[in-house]
Protein backbone atom coordinates (compact mmCIF):
# COMPACT_ATOMS: atom_id res chain seq x y z
CA UNK A 1 0.00 0.00 0.00
CA UNK A 2 2.05 3.13 -1.14
CA UNK A 3 0.87 6.44 0.32
CA UNK A 4 -0.77 9.04 -2.30
CA UNK A 5 -0.94 11.76 0.32
CA UNK A 6 0.91 11.99 3.00
CA UNK A 7 0.35 14.61 6.41
CA UNK A 8 3.01 15.07 8.98
CA UNK A 9 2.30 17.45 12.02
CA UNK A 10 -0.33 19.39 10.32
CA UNK A 11 -1.50 22.40 12.32
CA UNK A 12 -4.00 24.76 10.94
CA UNK A 13 -4.66 28.09 13.22
CA UNK A 14 -6.70 31.01 12.63
CA UNK A 15 -5.61 33.61 14.86
CA UNK A 16 -5.50 32.03 18.17
CA UNK A 17 -8.39 29.64 17.18
CA UNK A 18 -6.77 25.71 16.24
CA UNK A 19 -8.50 24.31 13.60
CA UNK A 20 -6.39 21.67 12.64
CA UNK A 21 -4.34 20.49 15.63
CA UNK A 22 -1.21 18.55 14.65
CA UNK A 23 -2.18 15.73 12.12
CA UNK A 24 -0.91 12.78 10.91
CA UNK A 25 -2.39 10.87 7.92
CA UNK A 26 -1.67 8.81 5.17
CA UNK A 27 -4.17 8.45 2.24
CA UNK A 28 -3.63 5.23 0.35
CA UNK A 29 -2.87 4.91 -2.78
CA UNK A 30 -6.31 3.93 -5.19
CA UNK A 31 -8.26 3.67 -2.64
CA UNK A 32 -11.62 5.97 -1.44
CA UNK A 33 -10.83 7.76 2.10
CA UNK A 34 -13.52 9.46 3.85
CA UNK A 35 -12.64 12.57 6.79
CA UNK A 36 -15.64 11.55 8.98
CA UNK A 37 -16.56 14.48 11.92
CA UNK A 38 -18.95 16.48 13.03
CA UNK A 39 -19.31 19.97 11.72
CA UNK A 40 -16.55 22.40 12.17
CA UNK A 41 -14.30 19.82 13.69
CA UNK A 42 -11.88 20.87 10.47
CA UNK A 43 -12.45 18.27 7.57
CA UNK A 44 -12.62 21.18 5.09
CA UNK A 45 -9.59 23.01 6.45
CA UNK A 46 -7.99 20.06 5.97
CA UNK A 47 -8.90 19.26 2.35
CA UNK A 48 -8.35 22.90 1.55
CA UNK A 49 -4.55 22.26 2.58
CA UNK A 50 -4.12 19.33 0.66
CA UNK A 51 -5.62 20.81 -2.75
CA UNK A 52 -3.34 23.70 -1.59
CA UNK A 53 -5.64 26.37 -1.03
CA UNK A 54 -4.55 27.48 2.32
CA UNK A 55 -0.83 26.71 3.40
CA UNK A 56 -0.45 24.98 6.67
CA UNK A 57 0.86 26.68 9.95
CA UNK A 58 3.16 23.85 10.06
CA UNK A 59 3.55 20.81 9.13
CA UNK A 60 3.97 18.80 6.18
CA UNK A 61 2.27 17.50 3.34
CA UNK A 62 3.54 14.87 0.85
CA UNK A 63 1.92 14.20 -2.60
CA UNK A 64 3.31 11.52 -4.16
CA UNK A 65 6.29 11.03 -2.13
CA UNK A 66 7.17 14.99 -2.76
CA UNK A 67 7.04 17.53 -0.24
CA UNK A 68 3.84 19.89 -1.75
CA UNK A 69 3.81 22.04 1.42
CA UNK A 70 3.93 25.46 -0.46
CA UNK A 71 3.11 24.37 -4.07
CA UNK A 72 0.28 26.32 -5.24
CA UNK A 73 -2.86 24.65 -6.11
CA UNK A 74 -2.89 25.07 -9.91
CA UNK A 75 0.80 22.95 -9.80
CA UNK A 76 -0.23 20.15 -7.76
CA UNK A 77 -2.69 19.11 -10.22
CA UNK A 78 -5.35 17.50 -7.96
CA UNK A 79 -9.17 17.32 -9.04
CA UNK A 80 -11.70 19.49 -6.22
CA UNK A 81 -15.20 19.24 -6.20
CA UNK A 82 -16.56 21.88 -3.87
CA UNK A 83 -19.73 21.32 -1.88
CA UNK A 84 -20.75 24.97 -4.05
CA UNK A 85 -19.77 22.96 -7.40
CA UNK A 86 -18.44 25.92 -8.16
CA UNK A 87 -19.30 25.57 -11.89
CA UNK A 88 -18.22 28.02 -14.71
CA UNK A 89 -21.94 29.74 -15.30
CA UNK A 90 -20.91 31.06 -18.57
CA UNK A 91 -19.15 28.32 -20.07
CA UNK A 92 -21.35 24.81 -21.33
CA UNK A 93 -21.08 21.58 -19.77
CA UNK A 94 -18.62 20.71 -22.49
CA UNK A 95 -16.40 23.73 -21.13
CA UNK A 96 -16.64 23.68 -17.07
CA UNK A 97 -15.16 19.71 -18.21
CA UNK A 98 -12.61 20.90 -20.41
CA UNK A 99 -10.90 23.91 -18.74
CA UNK A 100 -8.40 21.99 -17.56
CA UNK A 101 -7.42 19.92 -20.44
CA UNK A 102 -7.38 23.75 -22.44
CA UNK A 103 -4.80 24.62 -19.88
CA UNK A 104 -3.23 21.88 -20.50
CA UNK A 105 -2.95 22.45 -23.62
CA UNK A 106 -4.67 19.24 -24.89
CA UNK A 107 -5.35 19.73 -29.04
CA UNK A 108 -8.94 20.04 -29.54
CA UNK A 109 -9.65 17.05 -31.19
CA UNK A 110 -8.20 14.92 -28.48
CA UNK A 111 -9.98 17.40 -25.74
CA UNK A 112 -13.01 16.70 -27.20
CA UNK A 113 -12.95 13.16 -27.01
CA UNK A 114 -12.05 13.10 -23.38
CA UNK A 115 -14.42 15.48 -22.74
CA UNK A 116 -17.25 13.33 -24.07
CA UNK A 117 -15.49 10.02 -22.50
CA UNK A 118 -15.59 11.50 -19.43
CA UNK A 119 -19.24 12.71 -19.80
CA UNK A 120 -20.12 9.29 -20.46
CA UNK A 121 -18.42 8.09 -17.18
CA UNK A 122 -20.78 10.41 -15.13
CA UNK A 123 -24.30 9.34 -17.49
CA UNK A 124 -24.06 13.58 -18.66
CA UNK A 125 -23.04 13.30 -22.46
CA UNK A 126 -26.53 14.58 -23.67
CA UNK A 127 -26.17 17.62 -21.90
CA UNK A 128 -22.77 18.74 -23.32
CA UNK A 129 -24.07 21.99 -24.07
CA UNK A 130 -26.11 23.08 -21.77
CA UNK A 131 -25.22 25.72 -19.12
CA UNK A 132 -25.07 24.80 -15.91
CA UNK A 133 -27.74 26.42 -14.43
CA UNK A 134 -30.02 24.53 -16.68
CA UNK A 135 -29.48 21.46 -14.80
CA UNK A 136 -30.68 20.05 -11.72
CA UNK A 137 -28.68 19.47 -8.41
CA UNK A 138 -27.97 16.28 -9.17
CA UNK A 139 -26.33 16.99 -12.56
CA UNK A 140 -24.67 19.77 -11.58
CA UNK A 141 -22.89 17.13 -9.25
CA UNK A 142 -22.27 15.27 -12.10
CA UNK A 143 -20.01 17.76 -14.08
CA UNK A 144 -18.59 18.79 -11.45
CA UNK A 145 -16.93 15.39 -10.48
CA UNK A 146 -16.57 15.15 -14.76
CA UNK A 147 -14.71 18.48 -14.20
CA UNK A 148 -12.26 17.55 -11.52
CA UNK A 149 -11.59 13.50 -13.24
CA UNK A 150 -10.76 14.66 -17.09
CA UNK A 151 -7.46 16.08 -15.69
CA UNK A 152 -7.12 12.18 -14.29
CA UNK A 153 -5.78 13.95 -11.07
CA UNK A 154 -3.62 12.31 -9.00
CA UNK A 155 -6.02 12.66 -6.09
CA UNK A 156 -10.03 13.91 -6.39
CA UNK A 157 -11.25 15.51 -3.01
CA UNK A 158 -14.24 15.94 -2.45
CA UNK A 159 -15.96 18.15 -0.08
CA UNK A 160 -19.39 17.09 1.02
CA UNK A 161 -19.94 16.11 -2.47
CA UNK A 162 -24.05 14.82 -1.71
CA UNK A 163 -24.75 16.74 0.89
CA UNK A 164 -26.98 19.39 -1.47
CA UNK A 165 -28.79 16.65 -2.61
CA UNK A 166 -32.15 15.23 -1.57
CA UNK A 167 -32.10 11.82 0.58
CA UNK A 168 -32.91 9.29 -2.58
CA UNK A 169 -30.21 10.76 -5.23
CA UNK A 170 -28.01 11.32 -2.36
CA UNK A 171 -27.95 7.85 -1.17
CA UNK A 172 -27.89 6.58 -5.23
CA UNK A 173 -24.80 8.52 -5.53
CA UNK A 174 -22.98 6.93 -3.14
CA UNK A 175 -22.67 3.84 -5.49
CA UNK A 176 -22.60 6.34 -8.37
CA UNK A 177 -19.10 7.76 -7.15
CA UNK A 178 -18.15 4.31 -5.47
CA UNK A 179 -18.40 3.02 -9.09
CA UNK A 180 -16.28 5.65 -10.81
CA UNK A 181 -13.47 5.55 -8.12
CA UNK A 182 -13.35 1.71 -9.15
CA UNK A 183 -13.49 2.38 -12.77
CA UNK A 184 -11.29 4.89 -13.08
CA UNK A 185 -8.82 3.92 -10.05
CA UNK A 186 -8.24 7.48 -8.89
CA UNK A 187 -7.23 8.23 -4.70
CA UNK A 188 -10.18 10.04 -3.31
CA UNK A 189 -10.76 11.45 -0.33
CA UNK A 190 -14.09 12.27 0.35
CA UNK A 191 -14.94 14.53 3.08
CA UNK A 192 -18.68 13.84 5.03
CA UNK A 193 -20.31 14.27 8.56
CA UNK A 194 -22.45 11.08 7.67
CA UNK A 195 -21.46 8.37 9.66
CA UNK A 196 -23.67 5.84 7.09
CA UNK A 197 -22.05 7.83 4.13
CA UNK A 198 -18.39 7.20 5.14
CA UNK A 199 -19.20 3.57 6.29
CA UNK A 200 -20.92 2.31 2.94
CA UNK A 201 -18.29 4.27 0.77
CA UNK A 202 -15.03 4.20 2.95
CA UNK A 203 -11.97 1.39 2.22
CA UNK A 204 -10.60 3.48 4.71
CA UNK A 205 -12.63 5.86 7.29
CA UNK A 206 -10.47 8.92 9.08
CA UNK A 207 -12.64 10.19 12.00
CA UNK A 208 -11.98 13.28 13.18
CA UNK A 209 -12.76 15.56 16.24
CA UNK A 210 -11.85 19.29 17.28
CA UNK A 211 -8.97 19.25 14.66
CA UNK A 212 -7.67 15.78 15.81
CA UNK A 213 -8.11 12.48 14.41
CA UNK A 214 -9.16 10.39 16.48
CA UNK A 215 -9.49 7.40 15.29
CA UNK A 216 -8.45 5.43 11.43
CA UNK A 217 -9.06 1.96 9.84
CA UNK A 218 -11.44 0.61 7.62
CA UNK A 219 -15.21 0.51 8.64
CA UNK A 220 -15.40 -2.91 9.05
CA UNK A 221 -12.42 -2.37 11.91
CA UNK A 222 -13.80 0.77 13.12
CA UNK A 223 -17.68 -0.16 13.52
CA UNK A 224 -17.35 -2.78 15.98
CA UNK A 225 -14.41 -0.99 17.92
CA UNK A 226 -15.17 2.75 18.44
CA UNK A 227 -12.09 3.78 19.64
CA UNK A 228 -13.47 6.30 22.72
CA UNK A 229 -16.63 7.53 23.72
CA UNK A 230 -17.25 10.77 20.81
CA UNK A 231 -16.74 7.88 18.20
CA UNK A 232 -19.01 5.61 19.86
CA UNK A 233 -21.93 7.75 19.87
CA UNK A 234 -20.69 9.33 16.37
CA UNK A 235 -21.48 5.62 15.13
CA UNK A 236 -24.70 5.03 17.02
CA UNK A 237 -23.64 3.42 19.61
CA UNK A 238 -26.49 4.94 22.54
CA UNK A 239 -25.64 2.65 25.24
CA UNK A 240 -23.18 3.58 28.13
CA UNK A 241 -22.74 1.62 31.02
CA UNK A 242 -19.91 0.39 33.52
CA UNK A 243 -18.39 -2.91 34.36
CA UNK A 244 -17.76 -4.38 37.71
CA UNK A 245 -14.03 -3.22 37.75
CA UNK A 246 -15.04 0.14 36.78
CA UNK A 247 -14.36 -0.16 32.87
CA UNK A 248 -16.33 2.27 30.49
CA UNK A 249 -18.66 0.15 28.38
CA UNK A 250 -20.85 0.49 25.14
CA UNK A 251 -23.68 -1.12 23.07
CA UNK A 252 -26.02 -0.58 20.15
CA UNK A 253 -29.68 -0.85 20.90
CA UNK A 254 -30.41 -3.44 18.67
CA UNK A 255 -27.87 -5.47 20.47
CA UNK A 256 -29.72 -5.58 23.62
CA UNK A 257 -32.31 -7.91 23.80
CA UNK A 258 -35.49 -7.66 26.95
CA UNK A 259 -35.84 -10.94 28.61
CA UNK A 260 -38.96 -11.03 31.28
CA UNK A 261 -36.92 -12.98 33.89
CA UNK A 262 -32.73 -14.99 34.08
CA UNK A 263 -29.70 -14.08 34.06
CA UNK A 264 -28.75 -10.56 33.12
CA UNK A 265 -29.02 -6.68 34.04
CA UNK A 266 -32.18 -6.23 36.31
CA UNK A 267 -34.43 -3.28 34.51
CA UNK A 268 -37.58 -1.30 34.48
CA UNK A 269 -39.84 -0.55 31.37
CA UNK A 270 -39.30 3.95 31.21
CA UNK A 271 -41.35 3.85 28.24
CA UNK A 272 -42.21 1.93 24.71
CA UNK A 273 -42.48 3.75 21.33
CA UNK A 274 -43.87 1.68 18.48
CA UNK A 275 -41.88 2.27 15.22
CA UNK A 276 -43.02 -0.42 12.81
CA UNK A 277 -41.39 -3.29 12.60
CA UNK A 278 -39.98 -2.66 16.14
CA UNK A 279 -40.18 -0.98 19.25
CA UNK A 280 -37.29 1.18 21.00
CA UNK A 281 -37.81 0.89 25.02
CA UNK A 282 -36.08 3.18 27.33
CA UNK A 283 -35.18 1.21 30.45
CA UNK A 284 -33.86 1.76 33.74
CA UNK A 285 -30.81 -0.83 34.08
CA UNK A 286 -28.78 -1.65 37.36
CA UNK A 287 -25.82 -1.83 35.34
CA UNK A 288 -22.99 -3.97 36.52
CA UNK A 289 -21.32 -1.54 38.70
CA UNK A 290 -24.25 -1.00 40.68
CA UNK A 291 -25.28 2.14 39.01
CA UNK A 292 -28.79 3.22 37.37
CA UNK A 293 -28.51 3.81 33.99
CA UNK A 294 -31.02 4.60 31.15
CA UNK A 295 -30.56 2.35 28.25
CA UNK A 296 -32.52 2.12 25.08
CA UNK A 297 -33.31 -1.38 23.47
CA UNK A 298 -34.24 -1.81 19.71
CA UNK A 299 -36.29 -5.36 19.92
CA UNK A 300 -38.77 -7.13 17.74
CA UNK A 301 -42.46 -5.77 18.47
CA UNK A 302 -43.93 -8.83 19.67
CA UNK A 303 -42.51 -8.59 22.79
CA UNK A 304 -45.24 -7.90 25.53
CA UNK A 305 -43.66 -4.51 27.61
CA UNK A 306 -45.64 -2.78 29.28
CA UNK A 307 -44.34 1.30 31.14
CA UNK A 308 -43.41 0.36 35.16
CA UNK A 309 -43.23 -3.48 34.61
CA UNK A 310 -39.66 -5.32 36.26
CA UNK A 311 -37.45 -6.93 33.47
CA UNK A 312 -34.04 -8.54 32.30
CA UNK A 313 -31.78 -7.08 29.96
CA UNK A 314 -29.51 -8.97 28.11
CA UNK A 315 -26.03 -7.33 26.74
CA UNK A 316 -24.22 -10.20 24.98
CA UNK A 317 -20.41 -10.04 25.62
CA UNK A 318 -19.70 -10.02 22.03
CA UNK A 319 -21.71 -6.73 21.39
CA UNK A 320 -20.19 -4.72 24.49
CA UNK A 321 -17.00 -2.74 23.78
CA UNK A 322 -15.18 -1.65 26.16
CA UNK A 323 -13.71 1.71 25.93
CA UNK A 324 -10.62 3.97 27.50
CA UNK A 325 -11.41 5.29 30.59
CA UNK B 1 -52.94 48.27 -1.02
CA UNK B 2 -51.00 48.10 2.58
CA UNK B 3 -49.64 51.27 2.66
CA UNK B 4 -51.89 53.33 1.46
CA UNK B 5 -49.94 56.97 2.10
CA UNK B 6 -46.59 55.23 0.33
CA UNK B 7 -48.43 54.08 -2.75
CA UNK B 8 -50.12 58.06 -2.34
CA UNK B 9 -46.58 59.47 -1.96
CA UNK B 10 -45.27 57.13 -5.21
CA UNK B 11 -48.10 58.37 -7.56
CA UNK B 12 -47.53 61.63 -6.29
CA UNK B 13 -44.17 61.58 -7.15
CA UNK B 14 -44.74 59.70 -10.44
CA UNK B 15 -46.61 62.57 -11.46
CA UNK B 16 -44.45 65.41 -10.53
CA UNK B 17 -41.65 63.49 -12.51
CA UNK B 18 -43.15 62.89 -15.77
CA UNK B 19 -45.72 65.70 -16.40
CA UNK B 20 -43.38 67.96 -17.30
CA UNK B 21 -41.85 65.96 -19.71
CA UNK B 22 -44.74 64.86 -21.27
CA UNK B 23 -45.22 68.69 -21.50
CA UNK B 24 -41.76 69.27 -22.51
CA UNK B 25 -42.42 66.14 -25.54
CA UNK B 26 -45.58 67.49 -26.76
CA UNK B 27 -44.39 70.71 -27.34
CA UNK B 28 -41.16 68.98 -29.11
CA UNK B 29 -43.82 68.39 -32.11
CA UNK B 30 -45.31 71.43 -32.31
CA UNK B 31 -45.73 73.51 -35.67
CA UNK B 32 -45.98 76.80 -34.18
CA UNK B 33 -42.94 78.87 -33.11
CA UNK B 34 -43.60 79.47 -29.16
CA UNK B 35 -43.15 76.93 -26.51
CA UNK B 36 -46.73 76.85 -25.43
CA UNK B 37 -49.19 74.02 -24.46
CA UNK B 38 -51.34 72.53 -26.05
CA UNK B 39 -48.76 72.74 -29.00
CA UNK B 40 -50.19 74.27 -32.17
CA UNK B 41 -50.69 71.42 -35.02
CA UNK B 42 -47.87 68.27 -35.12
CA UNK B 43 -44.26 68.67 -37.13
CA UNK B 44 -40.99 67.98 -36.71
CA UNK B 45 -39.57 71.05 -38.23
CA UNK B 46 -37.83 71.70 -34.48
CA UNK B 47 -36.15 68.40 -34.06
CA UNK B 48 -34.89 68.98 -38.24
CA UNK B 49 -33.16 73.03 -36.68
CA UNK B 50 -32.52 71.33 -33.39
CA UNK B 51 -30.04 68.83 -35.48
CA UNK B 52 -29.11 71.60 -37.45
CA UNK B 53 -28.37 73.98 -35.07
CA UNK B 54 -24.17 74.32 -34.88
CA UNK B 55 -24.00 74.96 -31.16
CA UNK B 56 -25.78 72.25 -29.94
CA UNK B 57 -24.33 69.63 -32.38
CA UNK B 58 -20.81 70.43 -31.49
CA UNK B 59 -21.83 70.86 -28.18
CA UNK B 60 -23.49 67.38 -27.82
CA UNK B 61 -20.33 65.65 -29.43
CA UNK B 62 -18.23 67.32 -26.47
CA UNK B 63 -20.46 66.38 -23.84
CA UNK B 64 -20.49 62.54 -25.07
CA UNK B 65 -16.32 62.85 -25.48
CA UNK B 66 -16.30 63.83 -21.53
CA UNK B 67 -19.12 60.74 -20.76
CA UNK B 68 -16.88 58.55 -22.73
CA UNK B 69 -13.48 59.37 -21.82
CA UNK B 70 -15.10 59.84 -17.99
CA UNK B 71 -16.55 56.40 -18.04
CA UNK B 72 -13.71 54.50 -18.72
CA UNK B 73 -11.42 55.83 -16.25
CA UNK B 74 -14.12 55.97 -13.85
CA UNK B 75 -14.07 52.14 -14.34
CA UNK B 76 -10.08 51.72 -15.04
CA UNK B 77 -10.06 53.25 -11.02
CA UNK B 78 -13.00 51.98 -9.79
CA UNK B 79 -13.08 48.15 -10.96
CA UNK B 80 -9.44 47.22 -9.60
CA UNK B 81 -9.84 49.14 -6.85
CA UNK B 82 -13.23 47.38 -5.54
CA UNK B 83 -11.83 43.98 -6.72
CA UNK B 84 -8.36 44.94 -4.19
CA UNK B 85 -10.40 45.42 -1.39
CA UNK B 86 -12.94 43.05 -2.05
CA UNK B 87 -10.16 39.95 -1.82
CA UNK B 88 -8.74 41.68 1.51
CA UNK B 89 -5.35 42.68 -0.18
CA UNK B 90 -5.58 46.84 0.51
CA UNK B 91 -6.33 47.45 4.34
CA UNK B 92 -9.44 49.39 5.38
CA UNK B 93 -11.58 48.21 3.27
CA UNK B 94 -14.85 50.17 4.40
CA UNK B 95 -12.90 53.30 4.21
CA UNK B 96 -11.58 52.80 0.60
CA UNK B 97 -15.26 51.79 -0.12
CA UNK B 98 -16.65 55.03 1.62
CA UNK B 99 -14.53 57.37 -0.04
CA UNK B 100 -15.26 56.33 -3.18
CA UNK B 101 -19.01 56.19 -2.99
CA UNK B 102 -18.55 59.70 -1.32
CA UNK B 103 -19.36 61.30 -4.48
CA UNK B 104 -22.75 60.32 -4.11
CA UNK B 105 -23.22 62.53 -0.71
CA UNK B 106 -21.34 65.23 -1.64
CA UNK B 107 -22.95 68.33 -2.72
CA UNK B 108 -21.97 68.47 -6.49
CA UNK B 109 -21.80 72.15 -6.28
CA UNK B 110 -18.94 71.99 -3.40
CA UNK B 111 -16.99 69.46 -5.36
CA UNK B 112 -17.09 71.77 -8.85
CA UNK B 113 -16.04 74.60 -6.37
CA UNK B 114 -13.47 72.82 -5.08
CA UNK B 115 -12.37 71.42 -8.31
CA UNK B 116 -12.33 75.17 -9.97
CA UNK B 117 -10.50 76.58 -7.05
CA UNK B 118 -7.48 73.75 -6.99
CA UNK B 119 -7.13 72.44 -10.49
CA UNK B 120 -8.34 75.50 -12.70
CA UNK B 121 -6.98 78.52 -10.71
CA UNK B 122 -4.58 76.65 -8.71
CA UNK B 123 -2.63 73.90 -11.42
CA UNK B 124 -4.18 76.10 -13.78
CA UNK B 125 -5.39 72.91 -15.67
CA UNK B 126 -7.99 73.65 -19.00
CA UNK B 127 -11.43 72.90 -18.24
CA UNK B 128 -11.60 70.05 -20.25
CA UNK B 129 -9.41 68.50 -18.08
CA UNK B 130 -11.04 69.50 -15.01
CA UNK B 131 -14.43 68.38 -16.04
CA UNK B 132 -12.99 64.89 -16.79
CA UNK B 133 -11.94 64.79 -13.00
CA UNK B 134 -15.29 66.40 -12.31
CA UNK B 135 -16.97 63.41 -13.80
CA UNK B 136 -14.93 60.82 -13.43
CA UNK B 137 -15.29 61.38 -9.80
CA UNK B 138 -18.56 61.00 -9.80
CA UNK B 139 -18.93 58.12 -12.00
CA UNK B 140 -16.52 55.94 -9.71
CA UNK B 141 -19.33 55.34 -7.43
CA UNK B 142 -21.41 53.40 -10.23
CA UNK B 143 -17.88 51.48 -11.00
CA UNK B 144 -17.56 50.33 -7.33
CA UNK B 145 -20.91 49.80 -6.89
CA UNK B 146 -21.59 47.50 -9.26
CA UNK B 147 -18.06 45.39 -9.09
CA UNK B 148 -18.55 45.15 -5.41
CA UNK B 149 -22.22 43.44 -5.93
CA UNK B 150 -21.39 41.56 -8.47
CA UNK B 151 -18.32 39.94 -6.66
CA UNK B 152 -20.45 39.76 -3.29
CA UNK B 153 -22.78 37.56 -5.54
CA UNK B 154 -19.88 35.68 -7.04
CA UNK B 155 -18.82 32.56 -5.58
CA UNK B 156 -15.42 32.56 -3.87
CA UNK B 157 -14.94 28.95 -4.88
CA UNK B 158 -15.37 29.47 -8.67
CA UNK B 159 -11.55 31.34 -8.60
CA UNK B 160 -10.19 28.34 -6.74
CA UNK B 161 -11.66 25.81 -8.90
CA UNK B 162 -9.87 27.03 -11.57
CA UNK B 163 -6.73 27.41 -9.91
CA UNK B 164 -7.22 23.53 -9.08
CA UNK B 165 -7.56 22.93 -12.70
CA UNK B 166 -4.09 24.15 -13.40
CA UNK B 167 -4.85 28.03 -14.07
CA UNK B 168 -2.27 31.04 -12.68
CA UNK B 169 -4.05 33.49 -10.77
CA UNK B 170 -4.18 35.45 -13.41
CA UNK B 171 -5.80 33.49 -15.92
CA UNK B 172 -8.23 32.26 -12.89
CA UNK B 173 -9.57 36.15 -13.02
CA UNK B 174 -9.65 36.65 -16.67
CA UNK B 175 -11.57 33.52 -17.50
CA UNK B 176 -13.87 33.06 -15.15
CA UNK B 177 -14.06 36.43 -12.50
CA UNK B 178 -14.11 38.91 -15.30
CA UNK B 179 -16.44 36.99 -17.51
CA UNK B 180 -18.46 36.96 -14.43
CA UNK B 181 -18.29 41.22 -13.47
CA UNK B 182 -18.95 42.16 -17.23
CA UNK B 183 -22.64 42.44 -17.64
CA UNK B 184 -22.33 44.77 -14.28
CA UNK B 185 -19.38 46.20 -15.39
CA UNK B 186 -21.27 46.95 -18.76
CA UNK B 187 -24.27 48.70 -17.37
CA UNK B 188 -22.23 50.50 -15.17
CA UNK B 189 -20.59 52.03 -18.12
CA UNK B 190 -24.20 52.50 -19.61
CA UNK B 191 -25.54 54.34 -17.29
CA UNK B 192 -22.54 56.32 -15.94
CA UNK B 193 -22.43 57.76 -19.29
CA UNK B 194 -25.96 58.97 -19.12
CA UNK B 195 -24.92 60.45 -16.05
CA UNK B 196 -22.42 62.06 -17.40
CA UNK B 197 -23.61 63.19 -20.43
CA UNK B 198 -26.84 65.01 -18.48
CA UNK B 199 -24.96 66.59 -15.79
CA UNK B 200 -25.30 70.11 -15.05
CA UNK B 201 -24.14 71.23 -11.86
CA UNK B 202 -20.16 70.58 -12.10
CA UNK B 203 -20.69 71.26 -16.06
CA UNK B 204 -22.25 74.62 -15.23
CA UNK B 205 -19.62 75.87 -12.26
CA UNK B 206 -16.66 74.52 -14.65
CA UNK B 207 -17.31 75.52 -18.44
CA UNK B 208 -15.30 77.55 -20.31
CA UNK B 209 -15.28 79.17 -23.49
CA UNK B 210 -13.78 76.48 -25.65
CA UNK B 211 -15.39 73.47 -24.21
CA UNK B 212 -18.95 73.26 -23.58
CA UNK B 213 -21.62 69.97 -23.02
CA UNK B 214 -24.73 69.84 -24.31
CA UNK B 215 -26.66 70.66 -21.44
CA UNK B 216 -25.03 74.34 -20.45
CA UNK B 217 -25.54 74.93 -23.89
CA UNK B 218 -28.77 74.36 -23.65
CA UNK B 219 -29.69 76.13 -20.58
CA UNK B 220 -27.46 79.29 -22.31
CA UNK B 221 -29.67 78.83 -25.45
CA UNK B 222 -32.81 78.76 -23.13
CA UNK B 223 -32.06 81.89 -21.31
CA UNK B 224 -32.02 83.87 -25.12
CA UNK B 225 -34.74 82.71 -26.75
CA UNK B 226 -37.64 80.45 -25.88
CA UNK B 227 -38.14 78.13 -28.77
CA UNK B 228 -39.04 74.97 -29.79
CA UNK B 229 -36.01 73.80 -30.81
CA UNK B 230 -34.87 73.34 -26.91
CA UNK B 231 -37.61 70.96 -26.28
CA UNK B 232 -37.11 68.83 -29.22
CA UNK B 233 -33.02 68.89 -28.35
CA UNK B 234 -34.74 67.73 -24.89
CA UNK B 235 -36.62 64.55 -26.29
CA UNK B 236 -34.09 64.03 -28.43
CA UNK B 237 -31.61 63.23 -25.31
CA UNK B 238 -34.19 62.11 -23.55
CA UNK B 239 -35.32 59.07 -25.58
CA UNK B 240 -31.05 58.28 -26.18
CA UNK B 241 -31.19 57.93 -22.18
CA UNK B 242 -34.49 56.15 -21.88
CA UNK B 243 -32.82 53.37 -24.43
CA UNK B 244 -29.68 52.84 -22.95
CA UNK B 245 -31.55 52.63 -18.98
CA UNK B 246 -33.66 49.88 -20.84
CA UNK B 247 -30.31 47.95 -22.29
CA UNK B 248 -28.80 48.66 -18.93
CA UNK B 249 -31.67 47.37 -16.74
CA UNK B 250 -31.44 44.29 -19.33
CA UNK B 251 -28.44 43.60 -18.33
CA UNK B 252 -28.39 43.72 -15.01
CA UNK B 253 -31.02 45.67 -13.21
CA UNK B 254 -31.36 48.63 -11.41
CA UNK B 255 -32.14 47.34 -8.12
CA UNK B 256 -28.20 45.76 -8.43
CA UNK B 257 -26.90 49.09 -9.34
CA UNK B 258 -28.33 51.08 -7.43
CA UNK B 259 -28.82 48.75 -4.53
CA UNK B 260 -26.20 47.84 -1.75
CA UNK B 261 -24.86 51.35 -0.24
CA UNK B 262 -24.79 49.85 3.00
CA UNK B 263 -23.18 46.69 2.69
N1 LIG C 1 -10.73 31.23 7.19
C1 LIG C 1 -11.08 30.95 8.46
N2 LIG C 1 -10.91 31.88 9.44
C2 LIG C 1 -11.24 31.62 10.72
N3 LIG C 1 -11.77 30.45 11.14
C3 LIG C 1 -11.97 29.49 10.23
C4 LIG C 1 -11.64 29.69 8.84
N4 LIG C 1 -11.96 28.56 8.17
C5 LIG C 1 -12.46 27.70 9.09
N5 LIG C 1 -12.46 28.25 10.32
C6 LIG C 1 -12.90 27.59 11.57
O1 LIG C 1 -12.21 26.38 11.69
C7 LIG C 1 -13.06 25.35 12.17
C8 LIG C 1 -13.05 24.19 11.23
O2 LIG C 1 -13.67 24.60 10.02
P1 LIG C 1 -13.92 23.59 8.82
O3 LIG C 1 -14.57 24.38 7.76
O4 LIG C 1 -12.68 22.89 8.49
O5 LIG C 1 -14.97 22.60 9.47
P2 LIG C 1 -15.69 21.35 8.81
O6 LIG C 1 -15.25 20.17 9.57
O7 LIG C 1 -15.49 21.36 7.36
O8 LIG C 1 -17.21 21.64 9.19
P3 LIG C 1 -18.55 21.51 8.31
O9 LIG C 1 -18.98 20.10 8.43
O10 LIG C 1 -19.47 22.44 9.00
O11 LIG C 1 -18.21 21.93 6.91
C9 LIG C 1 -14.44 25.99 12.34
O12 LIG C 1 -14.62 26.29 13.69
C10 LIG C 1 -14.36 27.23 11.52
O13 LIG C 1 -15.17 28.24 12.10
MG1 LIG D 1 -16.75 21.73 5.67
Amino acid sequence: MTAAAELIGVTQRFGSFTAVDEIDLVVPSGQLTTLLGPSGCGKTTTLRMIAGYSAPTSGTIRIDGVDSTRTPPEKRHLGMVFQSYALFPHMTVADNVGYGLKLRKVPSAERRARVMETLELVGLAHLADRKPKKLSGGQQQRVALARAIAIRPKLLLLDEPLSNLDARLRVQMRAEIRRIQAETRLTVILVTHDQDEALEMSDEMVIMNEGRIVQQGSPQQVFPRPADRFVAEFLGYENFLTAADGTPLTIRPEHLRIAEQGQGLDAKVVDVAFRGVDLLVSLDVVDPSGATVRLRADVRNDAPLTPGSSVTVIAPDDHLVSLPR
Amino acid sequence: MKRPITAALAVIGYVIMIVPIIFVVATAFTSGSTLRFPPDGFSLRWFDEALGYEPFIGAAISSLELAVVATALALLVGVPVTLAVHRGKLPGKSLVEGLFLSPLIVPELVVGLALFQQLMVGLDLDNFSTLLVGHTALMLPYAVRVTGASLALADPALEEAARGLGASPLRAFFNVTLPILRPGIFSAGLLSMVTSFNNVPLSLLLQGRDFRTLPVTMLDYVQQSYDPMVAAASTLVLAATVVIAVIAERTVGFAKIFGGINQ
